[in-house]
């Protein structure tokens, strides 16, 4: 028996730095719209690679968003980490002062972690030698600083989790900041992700066979792959009685989550063990499979994902299947942040009444089974009640978060 | 509004370590119950016996390394000690944390079943998993003709969890699989994080721990940071162990090697971190339900940092009126092994206790503490006999 108290759960605050804009309402616009976040290169040179496309964040100003970090001593991604846990936390209302005397902390997920400074270090490497490395770069380069960055920019004093599970991380964290403030064990926790886009994972993509040219198309018969991309994504959570006490908006209940591994394979996802995972996370989450209204698919874009999530989905579904839709479509592939997206969206899809479409689709690929609805094109209205956010990774690390509509 | 109720104590009923001081326990024990020692002074930075690599061993190590000490851990063969293919390709984190896993689940009293393995997770601690992977993965899209003649299957191992998920393929561990990279305090962070997986029931138990790797990028990295004490050494490890509650262990008859009381982490360390270290202290203390002057030994962490050392043992004197009569300094033994550091200390610990008349006391703490804020302390007792 799970031990503790047992507090309900409510997202109040989010933040967003996307390709698609900076704040939960510009991303969320851009995605009811269908629009892409997807541009030429211009992070690294990628001269000389087949493909040059990538959801990058062209226009990020961190000195416009952060109050404490001196943006100069903290790499890309805990730049995008603490910017997005800056943006949820002024979105959520909450006193800084309250924050700061709280038992508050943060838990945030990254693949590649400071990805840039570690490229940034190699170049020195090869054009110099490692004795002429940068030390003020070498400070910047390990991962804890991500969820450090967070902590230190609202100026936090309690657990900062850099999760590195690839790119279910996001989900991990906010599984984990659950159970913090379910139990008790925290106030207040703040969970997402962030990552870089950088050359080398572009190369190992692109080697795998797994990268798109230039265009993202989940569940289309002519899907050709990722698209790498980048950002920093951050959820608020607190207890619904406090944040009812302070006349907070609730944009979502967050209602359990479920984690497994399938300890089979490095890079091939196993649809067992995926199908496994969603039993747990509704177990978790105290939902049955026809309480679920939407599902926000991990949906990379390569033809295995695809075939593998929706035969996971048919096993616990059967052949009613719910909406089930991609915003890597519009974004990319950001890695780390990936599952936080996908929160965050399955939050504003409760909250506005919408379910988030898949872009580029022109025809949904036979090969996936009938009942498919992808929600081709631009959002919809709906009113969906009960959202499954699904997050998968290299490893088989599988990690689902089930998100309600707030009472 | 938190809880500060006393926490329910999870058990170890396995451990597995790799350190310079050798593979297995008992190689750890030996040099462990040379240098614990009862008084303030007893201590110096450096290697007191951990095991300085020689040419040869540097050479299969690879690479270029600064004019520091090092400590390695001596004549490392993982394929003497694990089955299955392609274990030597490997980089050295994952065969490090590879052969530790190896080692705790089989000094299990009871092996686990299979169905026992579905419910088995692993939480792994690391720094920004193989940065040598990483890095030279990196390097390949600048050296080689084209910059995607990279090789794909050294793509996977450049992703921090690599080293976690290979745990899990290997052992057929199919819970919860999570890698934590909180920097120096990621072995104490990895056991608070897999405290809850395990009492929220997400898993029935875990495999929990931390690694680090002698590699010449983080060598040359200390090295250039001055962050090192003079004569303290780089040094590398992991441990890992078998957690789970005392009732999943006494239904499967595994004994407790060690109860893990209350796991404190946080960034209270920012505005000053000898202060942050004592609140950190004290609220393990209380979570645990232990008094300060029943706690007779601590296992330090940040023994061969300039600073760091300092405010760590100045916090934890804060925190109970003086320093424990028994202190434990893995670095001195191991060298500085970053994000391994904690989960060492602990292992440093369960050495400590293995003579059964040995002098230290039964109620420890483990303390760790990064120049980043991130500070930790963890209670752990002696199991009885």
């Amino acid at each position: 028996m799970p031990e503790g108290a047992s507090r309900r759960v409510v997202v109040t605050g989010l933040g967003a730095v996307s390709s698609l804009g900076t704040g939960a309402r510009a991303f969320t616009e851009a995605i009811r719209e269908g629009r892409s976040g997807v541009s030429p290169i211009r992070s690294f040179d990628a001269t000389g690679f087949p493909h040059t496309f990538a959801g990058e964040v062209h226009d990020f100003e961190p000195g416009r968003i952060l109050r404490r970090l001196r943006t100069g001593q903290w790499g890309r991604s805990s730049l995008f980490a603490a910017s997005a846990a800056r943006l949820a936390v002024t979105d959520a209302g909450v006193d800084p002062g309250l924050l700061s005397a709280a038992r508050a902390g943060s838990a945030m997920g990254t693949t590649l972690g400071e990805s840039t400074v570690v490229e940034a270090l190699t170049g020195q490497w090869v054009r110099e030698g490692m004795k002429q490395l940068d030390p003020a770069l070498v400070r910047q380069a390990p991962a804890s600083r991500i969820a450090v960055a967070v902590n230190a920019e609202l100026a936090l004093t309690g657990e900062a989790h850099t999760v590195a599970t690839a790119c279910s991380a996001s989900n991990y964290t906010l599984g984990y900041a659950y159970d913090m403030v379910r139990t008790g064990e925290a106030d207040f926790m703040i969970g997402g992700g962030a990552d870089s886009v950088n050359r080398w994972e572009h190369a190992g993509f692109y080697r795998l066979g797994a990268l798109a040219e230039s265009v993202c198309r989940p569940f289309d018969t002519r899907r050709s792959g990722i698209l790498t991309a980048e950002g920093g994504v951050a959820l608020f959570l607190e207890p619904l009685e406090s944040a009812v006490a302070r006349g907070a908006r609730i944009y979502a209940e967050m209602l359990g989550y479920g984690v497994n591994c399938d300890a089979k394979h490095p890079v091939a996802p196993d649809p067992t063990s995926i199908a496994e995972c969603i039993r747990a996370a509704h177990h978790n989450a105290g939902v049955r499979p026809e309480d679920v209204d939407y599902i926000c698919a991990h949906g990379t874009g390569t033809p295995t994902n695809d075939a593998t999530e929706v035969s996971a989905v048919r096993e616990v579904f059967g052949d009613r299947l719910p909406p089930i839709s991609s915003i890597k479509s519009m974004i990319g592939h950001t890695m780390g942040a990936a599952s936080g997206f996908g929160a965050l969206i399955c939050c504003m899809a409760l909250y506005d009444g919408f379910l988030p479409p898949t872009a580029n689709v022109t025809e949904i690929d036979p090969a996936l089974g009938p009942g498919v609805d992808c929600v081709p094109g631009r959002g919809r209205p709906a009113s969906p009640r009960i959202a499954q956010n699904h997050g998968f990774a290299f490893g088989g690390n599988n990690a689902i978060t089930i998100l309600g509509r707030a009472a | 509004m938190t809880t500060t109720t006393t926490l329910a104590p999870l058990v170890i009923t396995g451990c597995g370590v790799v350190s310079p001081a050798g593979v297995g326990l008992e190689a750890l024990a030996d040099m462990v119950n040379g240098t614990v020692n009862g008084t303030v002074n007893g201590t110096v930075n450096g290697i007191e016996g951990g095991h300085q690599p020689g040419e040869a061993e540097l050479e299969a190590i690879g690479g270029e390394f600064p004019p520091v000490p090092l400590a390695a851990t001596p004549d490392f063969r993982a394929e003497e000690h694990l089955e299955g293919k392609g274990v030597r390709s490997l980089d050295r984190t994952t065969r490090l944390a590879l052969v530790a896993s190896a080692l705790a689940l089989s000094g299990l009293g009871t092996p686990l079943a299979d169905r026992d393995r579905a419910r088995t997770g692993v939480v792994m601690g690391t720094s920004t998993g193989s940065v040598r992977s990483s890095s030279e993965f990196s390097r390949e899209t600048l050296v080689r003709e084209k910059p995607y003649l990279v090789r794909a299957n050294h793509f996977p191992p450049s992703v921090m969890n690599f080293c976690a998920s290979q745990i899990a393929i290997r052992n057929s561990l199919r819970g919860v699989n999570a890698t934590i990279a909180d920097g120096r305090i990621s072995g104490l962070a990895a056991v608070r994080y897999a405290r809850n997986a395990i009492a929220q029931g997400h898993v029935d138990r875990a495999l929990v721990g931390a690694v680090e790797e002698l590699c010449p990028q983080s060598a040359w990295g200390w090295y250039l940071s001055d962050a090192l004490a003079r004569d303290a050494a780089v040094g590398e490890g992991a441990a890992v162990f078998v957690v789970e509650t005392p009732e999943g262990a006494a239904a499967s008859g595994r004994t407790p090697l060690a109860e893990l009381l209350a796991c404190e982490v946080g960034t209270m360390g920012m505005s000053g971190l000898r202060r942050g270290m004592a609140v950190c202290v004290g609220r393990a203390l209380e979570r645990s339900g232990v008094s300060a002057e029943s706690i007779t030994t601590v296992s330090l962490g940040a023994t061969g940092l300039r600073g760091l050392r300092a405010a760590e043992e100045d916090g934890v004197r804060a925190a109970l009126g003086g320093l424990p009569p028994h202190r434990i300094r893995t670095a001195d033994v191991m060298g500085e092994s970053f994000s391994a550091s904690g989960s060492l200390q602990i292992a440093a610990l369960l050495a400590a206790w293995r003579p059964r008349d040995g002098a230290v006391g039964p109620v420890a703490l483990v303390t760790s503490v990064g120049d980043d804020g991130n500070v930790g302390c963890l209670v752990v007792r002696r199991a009885a006999s």
